[in-house]
């Protein structure tokens, strides 16, 4: 089983703004990891390197023992599945074609170019929709969905490609409370009875309280916590949520007495 | 009342200056190199005014359009429009398969991206006139010709139109797409044409419209069908003949026109 390895990687964009400054990282197979951090603290951009959608600047990630570059992507992305915030769903296709673009990594372009599939592949497209109960939706053109039901489209996707590590950027950020609860609870249930791989970036404590193993605190592009939900006192919460050059915030003090 | 007003207007900060109006300018010096063109070439507008009574004269020899060939006319018209249609045909097929390599998201390589991009270019300054010329020349009198320059001509257009449509693809459907694994053919299918379809079809269908008007011109240089017709008719001076021929292919090209206005309000 792959664990993911982050060997001191680091992530300047062209526009000279450093994502990330040096990031050191063992996420083991089958946990659930939250990454917790204020907005611009670099967490979308570690995830995005996982899946290869950015390239460190410096150092390397593997997934087992495969160095994520441009030469293995097609296999690297078939066994390391994404959840996008916006849900990046495709809007004019049918649910179950989103969910069969899961499959593609699997298969060869000949058929699949035709939007023809193996009968092996619409089962797993039928089995993972009533898992995210959605069969009733089936047919339905994507952005025909709500938020929350789009969410699990991308879950389902994801699942399709039955994948080893499941990463999800800010999955409910632009969701309610109640389809943040679903969709926080249908990963947690993924992680339990697949053994799968997850990997969450939110910047909700307290969500990151109830459902994490393992809490990975970033501040402006570094790691400044690394541990169990349980030793994530509210000075440790300082330091994740700290704004840079501000040493007495007082907005910092009032959002956390509420987290 | 006064006095405030006056107050007021002395404590407030005058407005920057006025930028300034180009437009002036760029209109005179239009005007200008118009006046050395028609004074240069010799443009007369006299000869227009003399001419207006022998143009009256001339058209009026189309008074009376001849319809009693209508069916072979109908017949021809029907080989213009499959002309078009066929010429469409390749553009369509063409860009399908150029339009990715075009577009900067898709495109497997920068280079392939520049060199695609230059073709269509060249595919798209080469007239369709002088195309028909060439494949006349190349593949004697018919339908077949004009088919071919239409569809070079326009797989230029057709190709540039696609690739810009799939430049403004969402980028994260893009990556959505992407992240699964999916490589470039699979991308395109999946990300790429199904997020422009509405828009491709309805530049379909314009290039389509606009075939059909270009495609009875193209007769004249021998690509066949109405155009061919209207050529000889009017090299044997059979005036009825010719302004029948006219009136066919005015009343195909409004129905076209409209016909493809609605669709494409349809579609969008």
């Amino acid at each position: 089983m792959p664990t993911i390895s982050i060997r001191s990687v680091s992530k300047r964009f062209s526009n000279g703004f450093e994502a990330l400054k040096g990031i050191d990282a063992e996420i083991r197979s089958g946990s659930f990891t939250v990454v917790l951090g204020p907005s611009g603290a670099g967490k979308s951009t570690l995830l995005r390197l996982v899946n290869g959608l950015e390239t460190p600047t410096t150092g390397e990630i593997c997934i087992g023992d495969e160095t994520v570059n441009g030469r293995n992507l097609r296999h690297i992305r078939s066994r390391v599945a994404m959840i996008f915030q916006q849900f990046n769903l495709v809007d004019r296709l049918s649910v179950v074609t989103n969910v069969l673009t899961g499959r593609l990594a699997h298969r060869s372009w000949i058929g699949s170019v035709f939007y023809l599939f193996r009968k092996e592949d619409i089962d797993i497209a039928q089995e993972v929709l009533s898992r995210v109960a959605l069969t009733d939706k089936a047919w339905s053109r994507a952005d025909k969905l709500s938020g929350g039901q789009q969410q699990r489209v991308g879950i389902a996707r994801a699942l399709a490609q039955q994948p080893k590590v499941i990463l999800a950027d800010e999955p409910v950020a632009s969701l309610d409370p109640i389809s943040s609860e679903e969709i926080m609870i249908l990963l947690r249930e993924i992680r339990d009875q697949d053994g799968i791989t997850v990997v969450v970036n939110l910047h909700q404590v307290e969500l990151a309280r109830r459902f994490a193993d393992r809490i990975i605190g970033m501040n402006s592009g570094k790691i400044v916590f690394d541990g169990k939900p349980e030793h994530m006192t509210p000075s440790v919460l300082r330091t994740i949520y700290q704004r840079e050059g501000i040493e007495d915030d007082p907005s910092l003090d009032m959002a956390l007495a509420y987290a | 009342m006064v006095h405030d007003l006056k107050l007021g207007r002395s404590s407030v900060e005058p407005l920057p200056p006025k930028p300034h109006n180009l437009i002036p300018t760029w209109l005179i010096a239009t005007l200008v190199i118009l006046w050395l063109i028609v004074r240069d070439l010799e443009i007369s507008f006299e000869t227009l005014v003399y001419g207006v009574e022998d143009m009256a004269e001339y058209f009026s020899r189309y008074g009376q359009p001849d319809f009693t060939h209508l069916s072979r006319y109908l017949a021809l018209m029907g080989v213009t429009l499959a002309t078009a249609l066929w010429g469409t045909m390749f553009a369509l097929i063409a860009a399908f398969f150029l339009a990715p390599l075009a577009a900067r998201n898709f495109t497997p390589h920068p280079t392939t991206y520049r060199i695609v991009r230059e073709v269509l270019n060249f595919m798209r300054a080469m007239p369709d006139l002088l195309l028909a010329l060439i494949f006349v020349a190349a593949l004697g009198l018919g339908p077949l010709p004009g088919a071919l320059a239409l569809g070079v001509h326009t797989s230029g257009f057709l190709g540039k139109f696609f690739a810009e449509s799939l430049e403004r693809v969402d980028q994260s459907v893009c990556e959505g797409v992407a992240a699964t694994g999916a490589n470039f053919p699979q991308r395109v299918m999946y990300a790429g044409w199904p997020s422009i379809l509405r828009e491709a079809s309805g530049y379909t269908l314009y290039i389509l419209d606009r075939n059909v008007r270009m495609a009875s011109v193209l007769g004249l240089v021998g690509a066949g069908g109405i155009g061919l017709a209207l050529h000889d008719t009017l090299r044997l001076f059979d005036y009825g003949q010719s302004a029948a021929l006219i009136l066919v292919i005015l009343a195909t090209i409004l129905i076209i026109d409209h016909a493809s206005a609605w669709l494409r309000r349809r579609l969008t």
